[in-house]
């Protein structure tokens, strides 16, 4: 049995090819059945996102046969020259490919190392196997691995801690000062596309109220229309500051134009609750003055990016010790494959001494034939026990020598010893 | 007996060591394992205290509240209840390491001086009615106490984000809302109960003026407890009207609550006769 990956990602190829072979949901199991009809007896799991496009198979064949097979596959389907697939295409097999696989559901072979919809992803695209009935045992085993393996690596480390954009940053701070955004209220001083980021994120999490103040009484409008918001005068923004739990302020003007009296009013007349002042505009918009302020969290760009330095140094740190766990995992799922090559050795060895077993206790109790329908009954459970008992230790061992030592040598031995030699 | 009082009182000790131990290991690791076992280890210690005051009970026949290692037993009883209704939900579980320490080192000074009140017969109360006076006092004291280590928790939380340190635990420790919200609900729960405690120590007061003399309300004691129960009445007031509110307000209440332990250390040391609770044996 050989576990095989082809497919390409955002570091093996650009844009525009992954565009071309991006597969939309719907024609995934299209897809899969084909592929599960031409690989008779194969597993097959599809994932396809905007970063990657990878086939997942578990095979009787071996991996270099599947490699040309799911090439020519792909650049059929896709209607792509095969040698502008060569470069682009990577193939993985057998523990590499598991690795892969435990690896990507980790997030540890993402764009943005630590993101969280990976797994989501990876997930789907196993749930659409497990629908079209192209998942065969193999691959449940090594997806349902995948998924704890990636669950340990989000719980034990902080590879998936702390934010690494401008604006998912200052949403996390946003976290960090209210807790729930819901019912909150964001004032945008003037339009960017920072700003825009930001504010859809804040949207996204429960923020209700939007003002906008804009130089351009017509950009505010439009802003605030898209939001559901209110377009204040710009004049008039000190008057609405206090209504503001975060400020967003990114306007081209050449010099401040918040400052901290305007703040301390705007404390004063929300009753000392707390304010989020993210200022993104260069040369700033905001006092300096304004972050010394009790309840004011001022934040410029500088202050953003060097929070997201901090998050991306702090996710790479985690990495090896996230590797760590995937390659922990990565053994203990060879250990259960290898254990599986071993299935059809040790149900042979168990029939054989199953045939002794029978033959024996036949002898036995012919030569008793007073024994009562209980006594007969107890010796048969006696002797299945034994056999039982004996092979017990075999089995695990058998089990486990495969997973260290070359299963063609551990399996040829034991069926030697125990006459298995018809068993392939 | 005295053996079963030595036994649960160390053992009760040891389990707080290991409460505030653990605590502080999920610092290191953020395993998620670590608090609970935590917060098993806190009411296992609990469970202890609880045993070692029946058993003094048991032995002397009246209430064990009136020698400092009882008071502290007492203290660390009721704040670990507090603590464990405070971190029940999984986001606020991280203040056990705020919590706990302090309340551990607590512990270790008490269990350095109770071998000389172990042994002792702890004096009796005056009254029955004393002992609710002094229950309730020990209950607003761990909620003070609770109160104030939210407030540090409060105060380091603040200080990370002012200065755009965006750290593992501006991440674990919850929202400066949720911090905030929990330091008032603390404060506002053991602020009646405080009062309750100065109402009932009054009325013995007034009650015994004939023992106590014509100045009993100039006491220190009295002084003092007035003058907390105004401190945290015009905390609340400024906050409620919004004019109190963040790392101000945070700081006032951690301070507070070690104001009100230096007076009661301070009126300990003095133990002024005529203002105790307890039946002098002379």
């Amino acid at each position: 049995m050989s576990l095989v990956v082809v497919g390409l990602n955002h570091r093996t190829s650009p844009l525009a090819l992954r565009e071309r072979l991006a597969i939309s949901a719907d024609r995934v199991p299209e897809v899969l059945s084909n592929l599960a009809r031409r690989h008779e007896g194969a597993g097959v799991v599809l994932l396809s996102t905007c970063n990657r496009v990878e086939v997942y198979m578990s095979h009787p064949l071996p991996a270099d046969e599947l490699d040309a097979d799911i090439r020519a596959f792909l650049s059929g389907w896709f209607g792509i020259e095969a040698a502008d697939l060569a470069d682009a295409l990577y193939i993985h097999a057998d523990r590499d490919a598991v690795s892969h696989l435990f690896r990507v559901a980790s997030s540890l072979d993402s764009l943005v190392v630590g993101e969280v919809q990976i797994l989501g992803q990876v997930h789907s695209a196993y749930l659409m196997a497990q629908a079209e009935q192209t998942a065969d045992k193999v691959i449940h085993a090594l997806f349902q691995r995948a998924f704890t393996v990636a669950k340990r690596v989000r719980t034990q480390t902080t590879v998936g801690a702390g934010k690494v954009s401008v604006s998912s940053v200052a949403v996390d701070l946003a976290e960090s000062i209210f807790s729930a955004l819901a019912g909150k209220t964001v004032v945008v001083v003037g339009s960017g596309d920072v700003a825009d980021l930001t504010l859809k994120s804040l949207v996204e999490r429960g923020v209700r109220g939007v003002l906008v103040a804009n130089r351009h009484p017509e950009r505010a409008q439009r802003l605030a229309e898209v939001y559901e918001g209110e377009a204040v005068p710009f004049d008039d923004l000190r008057n609405h500051l206090h209504r503001a739990d975060i400020v967003i302020s990114t306007t081209a003007a050449p010099r401040t134009v918040l400052h901290a009296p305007d703040f301390e009013e705007a404390l004063k007349r929300r009753g000392q609750e707390p304010m989020l002042v993210i200022d993104i505009a260069v040369p700033r918009d905001v006092d300096s003055d304004v972050g010394d302020l009790d309840n004011v969290y001022l934040y410029n760009i500088d202050d953003l990016e060097q929070v997201v330095v901090q998050n991306s140094e702090a996710r790479r740190r985690e990495i090896d010790t996230a590797t760590d766990l995937v390659e922990t995992g990565v053994d203990r799922f060879m250990e259960w494959l290898a254990g599986l090559a071993a299935e059809p050795t040790i149900v042979s060895m168990s029939d054989e001494l199953e045939l002794i077993r029978a033959h024996e206790l036949r002898k036995t109790l012919d030569a008793l034939p007073n024994l009562t329908e209980d006594q007969r009954r107890e010796i048969d459970y006696l002797t299945t026990r034994i056999v039982r008992r004996i092979l017990q230790r075999p089995a695990t061992s058998i089990k486990h020598e495969i997973g260290h030592h070359d299963p063609h040598t551990v399996l040829h031995l034991v069926k030697r010893l125990f006459g298995l030699e018809d068993v392939p | 007996m005295l053996a079963a009082v030595y036994l649960t009182f160390y053992a009760g000790i040891a389990a707080y060591l290991c409460a505030a131990a653990t605590a502080l290991v999920y610092l290191r690791t953020a395993d998620a394992r670590t608090l609970r076992a935590s917060s098993r280890a806190l009411l296992a210690g609990a469970a202890m205290f609880v045993a070692m005051l029946a058993f003094r009970w048991a032995t002397w026949q009246h209430l064990p509240l009136t020698t400092m290692t009882d008071s502290l037993v007492l203290f660390a009883v009721l704040a670990a209840m507090a603590i464990l209704v405070t971190v029940r939900t999984p986001n606020t579980q991280v203040l056990l390491s705020f919590y706990l320490p302090p309340l551990a080192l607590i512990c270790l000074v008490n269990a350095l001086v109770a071998h000389r009140f172990l042994p002792m017969e702890p004096r009796a109360l005056r009254s029955s009615f004393l002992a609710v006076h002094v229950g309730l006092a020990v209950f607003a004291y761990a909620l003070f106490y609770l109160a104030s280590m939210t407030s540090a928790a409060y105060l380091c939380q603040a200080a990370h984000l002012k200065n755009h340190r965006m750290s593992w635990l501006v991440r674990h420790i919850p929202s400066l809302a949720d911090l905030d919200a929990a330091l008032i609900r603390l404060v506002r729960y053991g602020y009646p109960l405080f009062m309750a405690t100065l109402a009932l120590g009054l009325v013995w007061a007034f009650i015994d003026r004939d023992l106590l003399g014509p100045f009993w309300w100039a006491s220190p004691k009295v002084v003092l407890s007035c003058v907390m129960a105004a401190f945290y009445a015009i905390l609340f007031h400024l906050r409620c009207a919004g004019r109190l509110r963040g790392p101000k307000l945070a700081e006032l209440v951690f301070i507070g609550f070690f104001v009100l332990i230096a007076s009661y250390v301070v009126l300990s040391i003095l133990d002024l006769r005529g203002y105790s609770f307890w039946n002098d044996p002379s």
